[in-house]
């Protein structure tokens, strides 16, 4: 049973990370622009997080400045693609060079140093007390219950409850349409497209102050990747995406308790799960249920920039 | 008469150019001034960069470099031709130097036997790194681009893995690294050997094939409208799954290149960003196989002369800081020469 517990406990935690990330893939693929960066902005994120808890002990300060700068770096991203209007993977792509390469060179100082500091596990009274999953599930670090209840409630709420929620998706779906109805394209994809950006190196401050806990060069190992994979296996919807990266909090956590564990597969085996994982569902959902596709279809006008006079 | 900015639909060539050369510039400016800002003498940097890179040994290395660079921004260039993102070069040169290590190391016989062998193991693992992302592409519609890139993180573990375990040099000297391959391939200069060369004809031979064949056609105009393709009763397909299996081949011969010729070993961390900086060289390239030649020795003096700063304590993260800046500026350049300054007699009537 303590096993399980573990297994469980480490799979909500190791989920975070996805899961704060691809909620910013969510936001800004939803309004039609796909964010490759999303590996350099968390390497970004996480860097910032352990050089300022190194400064300073406080990982909220480290948390909140990585949600700046990953502001700032998307805001850079957003006039590149929104406003310019420039090749969106090319873009993306270079932003995860330059984050990675940016993060590494600012990182070689900070590279070994565990964080002086982390986010603690809180335990919420009377409900940690629940035998086995009691534990689990309620003594987590504050930034789970804020990345798996509240941020996906409020996304939830916002895209599919609200009228500002339409013109999002609206715009994502077909721009011209949204344009002559009056919704500011140009000014919803910059806002949301900066915000997911903030969000991905959110997930990068997470993983350096919450999970790992410390820095070394390739600390996000694909992650940012797998964040932009799992948006599309669910289906660009918040709660689906927190799930999933459950799902992946799993399959990394069953690497880690294969190592502890001494089983006979190698580490770099082990390694490969996540990866492989992550191509097995991108595929095998598509191949047995042919609905899926139309259900869990991207919105239509995704990776399209759009020009109001070339319609 | 009247000057407007009007956007048309192609962009030129001279201005596709231009947007290169200012994004390089631009992206090494922003470098010096930073490295201007953290103290470092930029002249003397200059300096160690030129003295490093225009010698005997650093002209070498240079063909070392450019070699695996042309073909994996060749990979990466043919697969756009189709309308296909394979970012994952990089797993797939590892899977070639992996397969023709292999060979290399298990098969034995004459030299002369072996190295073809090698030659299509090479290739084989990197097209059978690419299959499955094809597969999944071609009859499923999943995206490429991810889970080609994801495999990238799976090749070099595999490399990792065997050269550290299974296969790790027994003489107890190496950590992660095989015994010396007992295969060479023939050298041409000093360190440089017939892959630059072959690497310089396969790309030849892919620009005549792309543009002076039925099939070379066929795949263009798949690539450029596969609307208008099938349309034309172009098979759209299977001329996605050749080529992307072209491109995967051709990432692992570089792989194959780059172990058997260059590091005459399999060695952790083989790949060495090659694969990405690939997808730098088929940018700058512009879609041309020519081009990819012209954009590879552009990157391979940016990672020389990222190897030359090492000594003077300038990180190789550096390099592709730079590298990323240069894509971002190109981008960006790329879709700003879509612009034309036009003259009008008249104002434009408003709609």
């Amino acid at each position: 049973m303590d096993l399980i517990a573990g297994l469980i406990q480490t799979s909500i935690l190791a989920g975070g990370v996805l899961a704060l990330a691809a909620l910013g893939e969510v936001l800004a693929e939803r309004v039609g622009v796909v964010n490759l960066g999303v590996e350099g902005l968390m390497s970004l994120g996480a860097i910032t997080g352990i050089a300022t808890v190194v400064a300073t002990p406080s990982p909220l300060l480290g948390f909140a400045l990585a949600l700046a700068v990953g502001f700032m770096a998307g805001m850079a991203f957003a006039t590149a693609t929104v406003i310019v209007r420039a090749n969106q993977v090319l873009c993306g792509l270079a932003l995860t060079l330059m984050g990675t390469g940016v993060a590494a060179m600012i990182g070689k100082a900070y590279s070994g140093i565990p964080a002086p500091v982390t986010f603690a596990p809180i335990a919420i009274p009377y409900l940690s007390d629940i035998p086995v999953l009691g534990r689990a599930l309620f003594t987590q670090n504050i930034l789970v219950y804020l990345i798996y209840l509240i941020l996906p409630f409020t996304l939830h709420h916002i895209m599919f409850r609200t009228r500002h929620g339409l013109d999002m998706r609206a715009v994502g779906e077909n721009p011209a349409a949204a344009d002559a109805a009056g919704i500011p394209v140009q000014r919803i994809r910059f806002w949301y497209v900066s915000l997911g950006a903030a969000f991905a190196a959110g997930a990068g401050a997470y993983l350096t102050l919450a999970f790992v806990p410390s820095w070394s060069e390739g600390v996000v190992a694909g992650r940012g990747w797998i964040a932009v994979a799992l948006v599309i296996f669910a289906g660009y919807r918040p709660w689906t995406a927190v799930l999933a990266a459950l799902l992946f909090g799993l399959i990394t956590s069953l690497g880690f308790v294969g190592q502890a564990r001494n089983w006979p597969i190698a580490a770099p085996i082990l390694s490969m799960l996540p990866y492989l994982g992550t191509i097995a569902l991108m595929i095998v959902p598509v191949l047995a249920w042919q609905k899926v596709r139309r259900l869990m279809a991207a919105p239509a006008a995704i990776g399209e920039p759009y020009f109001r006079d070339v319609r | 008469m009247a000057l407007r900015i009007q956007r048309v639909p192609s962009d030129n060539l001279a201005g596709g150019i231009a947007a290169r050369l200012i994004a390089i510039v631009l992206a090494l400016a922003v470098a010096a001034a930073v490295f201007a800002f953290t103290g470092a003498d930029l002249g003397k940097l200059g300096g160690h960069v030129v003295k490093s890179t225009f010698s005997n040994f650093g002209m070498q290395d240079v063909g070392l470099i450019l070699t695996p660079l042309i073909l994996t921004g060749l990979a990466v260039m043919i697969a756009l031709k189709v309308g296909a993102w394979n970012i994952g070069a990089e797993g797939q040169f590892c899977a070639g130097a992996f397969a023709a290590s292999g060979v290399a190391l298990f098969v034995p016989g004459p030299t002369v036997v072996i190295l073809p062998l090698m030659f299509v193991a090479g290739a084989l693992g990197g097209m059978i790194w690419i299959l499955i992302p094809t597969l999944a592409r071609a009859y499923a519609d999943v995206s490429e681009l991810i889970t080609t890139l994801l495999l990238n993180f799976v090749g070099i573990l595999l490399v990792y893995y065997v050269a550290t375990g299974p296969w790790l040099d027994s003489s107890g000297f190496s950590f992660a690294s095989t015994k010396r391959l007992p295969h060479d391939i023939p050298a041409l200069w000093g360190d440089v050997h017939w892959g630059l060369p072959i690497a310089v004809i396969i790309t030849i031979a892919v620009a005549a094939v792309l543009n002076f064949t039925r099939w070379g056609y066929e795949v263009r105009i798949a690539g450029s409208n596969p609307n208008a393709a099938r349309y034309a009763a172009i098979p759209f397909r299977r001329h996605l799954i050749v080529v992307m299996l072209l491109s995967g081949a051709i990432a692992g011969l570089a792989g194959m290149l780059e172990a058997v010729g260059t590091a005459h070993r399999l060695q952790g961390g083989i790949s060495n960003n090659f694969g990405y900086i690939g997808i730098m060289v088929a940018v700058l390239a512009r879609g041309s196989a020519i081009g990819v030649i012209a954009g590879a020795l552009l990157m391979t003096l940016i990672l020389k002369s990222g190897l030359a700063l090492q000594t003077q304590g300038v990180s190789v993260a550096t390099v592709l800081a730079i590298t990323g800046l240069i894509l971002f500026f190109t981008a960006i350049g790329d879709e700003l020469s879509h612009y034309r300054i036009v003259r009008t007699k008249n104002e434009p009537q408003e709609a």
